[in-house]
């Protein structure tokens, strides 16, 4: 096989799941509903009552709104949603036989699994993209390269989290089985990514720590998805609450890392 | 022997402690049509994943078109085209975006990709479908539409697991007539495993297996003529006569419940059954050696409840449609 055959099939993979995707209303529902709940319900009640102050002492200046602040997060979780129930695709596939369909194919393994995360990754992505479109209503403006800067961050958070849905996917047997699954996983790892409320940056770590219970602290730092959010934030609004380049790093190490895993998975079954 | 298609020598597979295939071995010229004939569980579609590279043989080796499946896989895949005993198809695309798919993974151009598909749909007759979403298809247009996904890419080797189970007997014939000429033509070779007699009564050669193992190869008139013999069928009036016929001819096979069955062959004189037991006798009737009775003649049992396979195909369906 030639490069451009195999460039051929990624691409036709890679089609395939778009085009499974535009046919499958009720995931776009979810796309569109999920930013619309989370930033003009949640997002605007909570609006007014967003301030730096901590048991009514004002302990510094926020230079942005609630609205602003959740901006980013939202756009995490619209893609954290989609990825992750990228899964079910593969399950699918895997129960209905098509997958032997490409596995009896000339194509490498590999390849089949990069353009379905491709795919993946790329419906995530304009999920993803999908609350851009409410910028202008949570007041932030964005430039042309900070928005190509928040698009490039979130395909490559969205190659992560496809892949780890994928390998998900290989330890889950049943339809059922998965929708518990997702909503156990993306949920708890959505709240304690300081998605909703900051972590004080202008508090030592005691003070912090009396500001929230240790263990939450805890939690918001062991989990990567915090720092995913935190680089968007840095791009979006301009905000971090920790070193600009942890977010990059775990960003990309989880696009590696899972895709790696994934790959070593698929190659078994 | 640059002219066999498919080489196996000596493969076993086991699922856990049940062996699925036994040391088998067999050999199928290039552009010939050869069907594995036995009942549901004998090992077939086990066979038919080893050398189309799904599974690995647990021992021996395979191959096609002159690759080893185990050693170089990817190159073993590029000639063959699989139809699999189960739809493998993307209900939620069209025909079309189906062959689609499948001419772009095996990394066809756009030109020929466009011709082949036309081809092939027109060869099964869907080529007014082609845009329709295969999730409103028949189990026969499916079925149809996988063979012709199977040839788009011109493979050297059709595998064809269970093929026509659902299909009328019309486009049946019509498919067999093209693959007929494609033999002829491009020496293709077609492999088919199947546990209907009608299918290979026209294949050039047919190897019998039970158990995970050959227990007989042949063409179909060779094979009739070494093994199959005249039988005798007699059903007893009641299940008394039954018994005592069973007593005094312990050879006898019981066929369902109430047939008996007895080969001519010399072991046992027919006109003595008949002599003896004809006033409890209901029907007597004598059979012309077919597969049929060279396989039972072979396993000392019919080839398994015919309607199994549509069974089968039923259960997934209502397994699915309860799914989506």
């Amino acid at each position: 096989m030639t490069a451009i055959m195999l460039l051929r099939g990624v691409y036709a993979v890679w089609l395939r799941e778009i085009t499974r995707a535009t046919r499958d209303r009720a995931q776009l529902i979810g796309g569109v509903s999920r930013p619309l709940i989370w930033l003009l319900i949640l997002g605007v009640g909570l609006n007014p009552y967003f301030r730096g102050e901590v048991y009514g002492e004002v302990r510094f200046v926020i230079p942005f709104t609630y609205l602003q602040f959740l901006f980013p997060a939202v756009i995490v979780l619209n893609i954290m949603y989609t990825s992750i129930q990228f899964a079910v695709s593969v399950i699918w596939d895997r129960e209905f036989g098509f997958l032997r369909e490409v596995l009896v194919s000339p194509m490498p393994r590999r390849l089949i699994l990069l353009g379905k995360v491709l795919g993946g990754s790329t419906i995530a992505t304009l999920h993803g993209s999908l609350v851009l479109i409410l910028a202008r209503f949570a007041d932030v403006t964005l430039s042309i390269p900070q928005m190509l800067t928040a698009l490039g961050l979130m395909f490559v958070l969205a190659f992560g989290l496809t892949s780890f849905g994928v390998i998900l996917a290989a330890r889950v047997r049943s339809f059922e089985g998965f929708g518990v699954f997702s909503n156990t996983i993306i949920l708890p790892l959505y709240f304690t990514s300081s998605s909703v409320f900051p972590l004080d940056p202008s508090l030592t770590r005691t003070q912090m720590v009396t500001a929230y219970p240790e263990w939450l602290v805890f939690l918001m730092q062991i989990n990567p998805i915090t720092y995913a959010v935190d680089a968007l934030r840095g791009v979006i609004i301009g905000f971090n609450q920790f070193p600009p380049a942890y977010g990059l790093m775990v960003i990309f190490g989880m696009a590696v890392v899972f895709f790696v895993v994934a790959l070593i998975d698929f190659g078994r079954s | 022997m640059n002219d066999a298609a498919i080489m196996v020598s000596d493969v076993s597979a086991a699922y856990g402690a049940k062996k699925a295939l036994d040391a088998v071995s067999l050999c199928v010229p290039r552009g010939s049509h050869f069907a594995l004939l036995g009942p549901n569980g004998a090992g077939k579609t086990t066979l038919i994943n080893i050398l189309c590279t799904l599974r690995k043989a647990d021992a021996g080796s395979a191959s096609v078109a002159g690759v080893d499946v185990a050693k170089r896989p990817t190159e073993a895949r590029r000639s063959i085209g699989v139809v699999f005993q189960d739809s493998s198809l993307d209900d939620r695309l069209s025909a079309w975006e189906n062959l689609e798919f499948h001419g772009l993974v095996y990394g066809m151009a756009k030109k020929s990709r466009r011709q082949m598909i036309e081809t092939v749909l027109n060869l099964v007759e869907l080529e007014n479908w082609t845009h329709e979403i295969v999730r409103s298809f028949s189990g026969g247009m499916r079925r149809r539409l996988e063979i012709a996904r199977a040839l788009l890419h011109e493979p050297k080797i059709l595998f064809l697991d269970e093929p026509t189970v659902g299909l009328d007997a019309q486009t049946r014939q019509r498919i067999w007539h093209y693959l007929d000429r494609l033999r002829r033509e491009r020496d293709l070779t077609v492999l088919t495993t199947t546990h209907y007699i009608e299918e290979v009564e026209g294949a050039d050669a047919v190897c019998i297996i039970d158990g995970g193992k050959i227990i007989a190869e042949g063409t179909p008139e060779a094979l009739k003529k070494q093994y199959g013999q005249r039988w005798l069928h007699v059903v007893p009036q009641n299940g008394e006569a039954l018994a005592a016929i069973r007593d005094r001819f312990p050879q006898a096979q019981l066929i369902g419940t109430n047939t008996l069955a007895f080969p001519e062959n010399g072991e046992v004189k027919t006109d003595v059954i008949i002599d003896q037991f004809r006033d409890r006798l209901a029907e007597v009737r004598f059979l012309p050696p077919t597969l049929e009775s060279v396989f039972l003649s072979l396993t000392g049992r019919e080839l398994r409840d015919r309607a199994d396979g549509q069974r089968d195909a039923d259960r997934a369906a209502g397994r699915r449609g309860g799914r989506r």
